[in-house]
């Protein structure tokens, strides 16, 4: 089967995770030829492809160009890491045109600047990987289902489940930390609060989130400003 | 006529460049930087002075602990912060963890495909499969100190203003150590493969680090002590990253940068190997970034296994130091792998209200350019164009440039 691997503006986290897997890269190499990877690979190609990882935010002209590109040429498209999925940090800004200004001037840039989306905003997607950055072993096990010809299933609790699996103390309750836990989509084994720190959210909203639930709580811990801060760093709920 | 290079590969970040060249000879190289804005220094606005590391790790994945500290020393200087000894040295050995992680990643993976002439490292695995996963060992070793101190391979949100989230046991530093030590051989073997390297590039005739190692409350410039604010940055039409000048000279960071005017820090097997290759790093041509951070690269397994085993033995004060004021102004400078890093903030009553951040990839665009400039005028009308090209990306990837950071550089 043939991979490739796109990236759209982002930190470039999502495709070094990929370089992360260390010699279990090796074993998707058994199943897939890599024909694109611009991070890794100075070969380029515009063959079809089986599947297609897709990093970032939709934030330029050249950035919607390569999407359509990766739509057209796979059969399989995934949406990988949290910029792709929900818009992550820079898809918080909430008007790119004026940020944009206020940043460089009147200077206008090699290519024209959209709003930074989501890639689910432009172009259906097959399956989507939240995370910022995603579980490596996510991925890992979801190209090996695409190998096998089975389609993945995804993870739709929110991190409190693994958090209490792994019998951490709960920071919101017991130390009145601030902490996204609750409405989280967990598959990142509660990373944060086994560190005795609150979950920032990074991997966006789990299904049924009960939102105005937590903020009743958290009203208790921060001013509501703050809340509505912590809760859009990551996605626009 | 433009010759217009393809977008860099290997690198991180989307970036490409071109070559203006007018009546037969090559007038001018630009680089355009392709990243869509990312808007950092807004996003940071309004927010608690406890979220912004978490947040500003997010700048970039490769250097993740080099945005956290540089984050968390500027709060701390602007809010009268003062963090144990044992914190500093664990943010010193995660540094260096980050060094080796990110220096293993450019030279095996990134950079050495272009020595042997392969397109990726993959297709270096039948003939030259040991190297490679020499590298990637290195590599991920430098992962599990990210991990251990960070929290996280990647974006962790353990470094915080004041202290740690979590700390680490005497056992985890002392296994640290051990492993730091055993790797040092294979590190050795990649210095002599990039001190083979012909000397390409312009020459880095300002060289600008931080005051001391991996930090400093100054920077250095040739022989002066300056403040980034000293600095001139200049928007340009063709790219997002503004670019920097002292004096209205180019400047250049990184590891080559830190050999040439920090050399009394490397000891040990290190400091033999830049005795060796000292002739190569003095000349200065910016292809040797590449052996500089090779060398750095066994310098830094060298101190990591100092560091873990002295922290280890004077035992690890715990805790999270609060802030003495809530209001306060502050810059960190930090050494990222790829040079100097700054971050500054105006908090007021714990929130931020002005921040600027500068990166390496951003402080380097003009010496970028100007070794564009340079190599090919050399090269054009003697080598075919394809050729060209190729040869210029392997110089812009000695710079090992981290897009994603430069495309945010800006005071507000």
């Amino acid at each position: 089967m043939k991979l490739a691997v796109f990236e759209l503006t982002d930190c470039g986290g999502c495709a070094l995770n990929l370089l992360f897997l260390y010699d279990r890269l090796f074993d998707i190499l058994e199943f897939y030829e890599i024909v694109e990877f611009h991070m890794a690979s100075s070969s380029k190609s515009k063959e079809k492809v089986d599947v297609a990882l897709v990093t970032g935010t939709v934030s330029t002209q050249r950035d919607l160009d390569v999407l359509r590109e990766a739509r057209n040429r796979s059969e399989y498209l995934i949406a990988l890491g949290t910029c792709a999925t929900h818009g992550s940090v820079q898809g918080s800004v909430e008007n790119a045109k004026e940020a944009f200004r206020r940043i460089y001037g009147d200077v206008k840039g090699p290519t024209k600047v959209l709003e930074p989306r989501p890639i689910t905003e432009y172009v259906p997607v097959d399956f989507a990987i939240p995370g910022c950055p995603y579980n490596k072993e996510e991925v890992f096990q979801v190209l090996m289902n695409l190998a096998r010809g089975v389609e993945p299933v995804a993870k739709d609790y929110p991190v409190c489940l693994e958090c209490k699996l792994n019998e951490y103390e709960c920071v919101l309750l017991k130390k009145g930390i601030p902490c996204l836990g609750p409405v989280t989509a967990g598959g990142c084994n509660a990373q944060c609060p086994a560190l005795g720190l609150g979950c920032i959210g990074c991997r966006g909203p789990s299904m049924d989130a009960n939102v105005p639930g937590l903020v009743e709580v958290l009203k208790e811990i921060l001013p509501e400003e703050e809340i509505a801060r912590k809760l859009r760093t990551f996605t626009r709920w | 006529m433009i010759i217009e290079l393809d977008e860099f590969t290997r690198v991180e970040g989307i970036g490409k460049a071109e070559i203006v060249v007018e009546d037969g000879t090559v007038k001018e190289a630009r680089v355009k930087i392709l990243e869509g804005p990312r808007f950092f220094e807004v996003l940071t606005l309004g927010r608690s002075y406890w979220d912004v590391p978490d947040l500003e790790a997010r700048i970039c994945a490769i250097c993740y602990v080099a945005h956290s500290v540089a984050s968390v020393r500027a709060i701390e200087n602007a809010l009268g912060i003062e963090v144990p000894p044992t914190v500093e040295k664990l943010r010193e050995l995660a540094l260096w963890g980050e060094i080796i992680e990110s220096h293993a990643l450019h030279l095996y993976l990134l950079a050495l495909p272009d020595i042997f002439g392969y397109p990726d490292a993959i297709s270096m695995i039948p003939k030259h499969g040991e190297l490679i996963k020499e590298g990637l060992t290195i590599k991920a070793f430098g992962n599990t100190i990210r991990e251990l101190l960070g929290g996280r391979e990647i974006h962790g949100i353990n470094i915080k203003p004041g202290g740690f989230g979590r700390y680490p046991r005497e056992e985890e530093l002392e296994g640290i150590a051990k492993h730091a030590e055993s790797l040092v051989k294979f590190a050795r073997r990649i210095v002599g493969i990039f001190a083979s390297q012909e000397p390409r590039g312009a020459k880095a005739e300002i060289p600008m680090v931080t005051s001391e190692y991996l930090w400093g409350d100054d920077l250095i410039v040739g022989e002066d002590r300056i403040q980034y604010i000293e600095l001139d940055e200049v928007p340009v039409n063709y790219s997002f990253a503004k670019h920097t000048y002292y004096k209205g000279k180019p400047i250049f960071v990184g590891a080559l940068a830190r050999l040439l005017l920090k050399e009394k820090y490397i000891q040990g097997e290190a400091g033999r190997l830049l005795d060796t290759y000292k002739d190569k790093i003095e000349s200065r041509y910016v292809i040797y970034n590449n052996l500089a951070q090779a060398i750095e690269l066994v310098y830094a397994l060298e101190r990591v296994a100092e560091l873990s085993n002295k922290i280890a033995s004077e035992g690890i004060e715990k805790g999270i130091v609060e802030p003495e004021e809530k209001s306060g102004e502050g810059i960190g400078y930090v050494e990222a792998p790829r040079g100097v890093l700054v971050h500054h903030y105006r908090i007021e009553d714990g929130k931020v209200v002005w921040s600027n951040t500068i990166t390496p990839t951003a402080f380097n665009q003009g010496m970028m350019e100007l070794s564009l400039l340079e190599d090919a005028k050399k090269m054009y009308g003697s080598v075919p164009e394809e050729s060209l090209k190729k040869k210029l990306e392997e110089i812009v990837r000695a710079f090992d440039p981290c897009i994603s950071c430069s495309v945010h550089f800006v005071k507000l």
